[in-house]
């Protein structure tokens, strides 16, 4: 009884205030030619919580999260990791993340225990934790029995799990996911999911992931930032997001080029006006289809099929950073392509 | 920095290269096939005109230390290759993602380049044997001979990395180190005594530090006189300690 007394008395983590796992007050990242990757963002990530950076290639996510890790140094801007300045002590900060970069990583050369093996000695796991941790982290991602196996022979699937693996065996606080299912194909990724999920769950590890796809967000985080050119467009809970965007998206599929034209305000308003369709915001999706039938056929402008889309984390992202996620998806997928053709020639 | 863990980190750096060879070492045996060309048809021939005013000794005595100081040049001088590579592939960023110092990681692979600068002497030592090369088979040179290849080693694999962080690209290591490696070797004591060089050439070669590391290794291997012995190492440290700690402020450019 004495020493529980002892204990609460004395103890830190009761009497104080929860620390923030990161904050980030105008953050800014500018590179040489004065490209503002990163541009004054602020943000704070709470203990335990998934928290998402989603954004287009490009919008400065890879750099806030090189930032915390301390690959590359912030021009401007504070950043603190569990109340620590992450530029006065970035191996200490390093001591307490677990980062797991967007390209694979792992040393293809060695077998997935030596991986594991050489990087808890980086990470200065104790010598005696040593062999349990590497064991229990092969069997929680499910790659115990393919050990010894060079890695060069495992699937794509198999080597970000075993990149999460890595990063686990020197038991982080905070783990670090820059786009942790890219490339993966859908059953690896549905895994790579739930392992972030029951890491969080079970172990309340923070993680901080960025993604490009607004499903991954949506199904992982509790918390998103959407990103684009460098700033932060909007934060908030997924469903905030949501409903931020102010309704369902009907879209109209017409017969023909249909004139220029406007929508009366109680229907709702036109966001995308494509040759032969035309997507209206509305308040509430069912009770807009009549009226726009209504509409149409009083203009005279036959109308092929109506469809409601309930809002998703895309049509937010096109609210705030005024443009589609999956143009942009296009586009990068098109050069990723290219740069490899580039890289086997 | 702590210094405890900065070693054992630069022994890990070191110990994932060595795990890398234990599982393919072919790399490691078909480096001996340059030094063996050098020394059956160069040197045998040589031998048997006898064109070279190579003192007391044989020219393939002459040339042995001389050989096997070229081919840990050629060893360590395109490491900066291998560090573009882990770059490229993701592993660096992974090492520097870690809590370990940046200097360890440096220190990790020039001393890898030094196991495999042993590896090499090694195999010339078995060659200059089968071949009938008289060398002086002193335990003390032989392991004054390694102490040197080490140093040797990881002096210019550190000068590589060093190069790599401002140069980048593979391509462009693989032409700086062509165009570093053969002027070094013609511009020493490798292969000739300096005494036969013209004059200017003799001077370069007195800045060369691959002359050194041959004057070093031929005193122990062929001469045991330890004259110069003391010069040699004095500037084989100093030449390593500053390529260390310039590779290390520097390396981390190559993520940039």
């Amino acid at each position: 009884m004495t020493t529980d007394v002892f204990v609460n008395s004395d103890s830190d983590n009761l009497s104080m205030p929860e620390k923030t796992a990161i904050e980030a007050d105008r953050l800014t990242k500018v590179y040489r030619d004065n490209i503002r990757a990163v541009d004054g963002i602020s943000f704070s990530v709470k203990q335990g919580e998934i928290f998402g950076l989603l954004g287009p290639n490009g919008a400065g996510k890879t750099t806030t999260i090189k930032m915390i890790i301390t690959l590359t140094k912030a021009t401007s801007g504070t950043l603190h990791v569990l109340g620590i300045d992450v530029f006065k002590s970035p191996e200490t900060v390093r001591e307490m993340l677990g980062y797991v970069p967007q390209s694979i990583s792992v040393d293809t050369d060695l077998t997935a225990y030596e991986n594991l093996l050489i990087f808890s000695k980086l990470s200065y796991v104790n010598k005696t934790e040593r062999s349990e941790r590497i064991r229990d982290a092969l069997e929680y991602m499910d790659l115990s029995s393919r050990a010894n196996d060079l890695v060069k022979r495992y699937s794509g699937g198999m080597m970000r799990r075993l990149e999460i693996a890595q990063a686990l065996v020197n038991r982080p606080k905070i783990l670090l996911l820059d786009e942790p299912s890219i490339g993966l194909d859908p059953s690896s990724k549905k895994q790579v999911w739930q392992n972030i999920k029951q890491l969080n769950q079970e172990f309340g590890v923070t993680i901080l992931i960025t993604t490009h796809d607004m499903n991954e967000a949506d199904e992982l985080c509790d918390r998103i930032a959407i990103m684009s050119e460098g700033k932060i467009a909007i934060l908030g809970t997924p469903e905030e997001l949501k409903r931020n965007v102010g309704g369902d998206i009907v879209t109209v599929n017409l017969a023909s080029t249909p004139p220029t034209m406007s929508l009366p305000k109680e229907i709702g308003s036109i966001i995308l006006n494509n040759e032969k369709s035309i997507q209206i915001l509305t308040t509430d999706g069912e009770e807009a289809i009549p009226l726009i039938a209504d509409f149409f056929r009083s203009h005279e402008i036959r109308v092929e099929s109506i469809s409601i889309n309930k809002a998703n984390l895309d049509d937010v992202f096109m609210k705030y950073a005024k443009r589609r996620l999956e143009d942009d998806m296009y586009k990068t997928t098109r050069r990723t392509r290219r740069d490899f053709v580039r890289r086997a020639r | 920095m702590n210094i405890g863990r900065f070693l054992a980190s630069s022994i890990t750096i070191a110990e994932m290269e060595a795990r890398k060879i234990r599982h393919d070492s072919t790399e490691l045996w078909t480096r001996i096939i340059q030094p063996a060309l050098w020394l059956l048809v160069f040197g045998e021939t040589l031998n048997t005109i006898r064109a070279m005013p190579s003192g007391n000794f044989s020219y393939i005595q002459f040339i042995t230390p001389g050989i096997l100081a070229q081919s840990v040049l050629f060893i360590s001088i395109f490491y900066g290759i291998t560090v573009v590579w882990e770059k490229d592939v993701g592993i660096l960023t992974k090492l520097l993602s870690t809590p370990s110092p940046r200097s360890s990681i440096v220190l990790g692979k020039s001393l890898a380049a030094g196991l495999r600068g042993v590896f090499q002497a090694i195999m010339i030592f078995a060659l200059a044997l089968i071949i009938g090369v008289q060398i002086r088979f002193d335990l003390l040179d032989i392991a004054g001979v390694f102490a040197v290849v080490i140093l040797f080693a990881m002096c210019f694999s550190s000068f590589s990395m060093f190069l790599a962080s401002y140069l980048k690209t593979r391509d462009r290591m693989m032409g700086i180190g062509q165009a570093l490696t053969m002027p070094l070797f013609f511009a020493s004591n490798a292969i000739y005594p300096i005494s036969v060089m013209p004059v200017w050439l003799q001077y370069i070669s007195k800045g060369n530090p691959l002359s050194y590391v041959v004057d070093a290794i031929r005193s122990m291997l062929l001469t045991g006189t330890y004259r110069n012995l003391p010069v040699d190492i004095l500037v084989l440290v100093i030449a390593t300690v500053v390529f260390v700690i310039l590779a290390s402020t520097t390396i981390k450019k190559l993520l940039e």
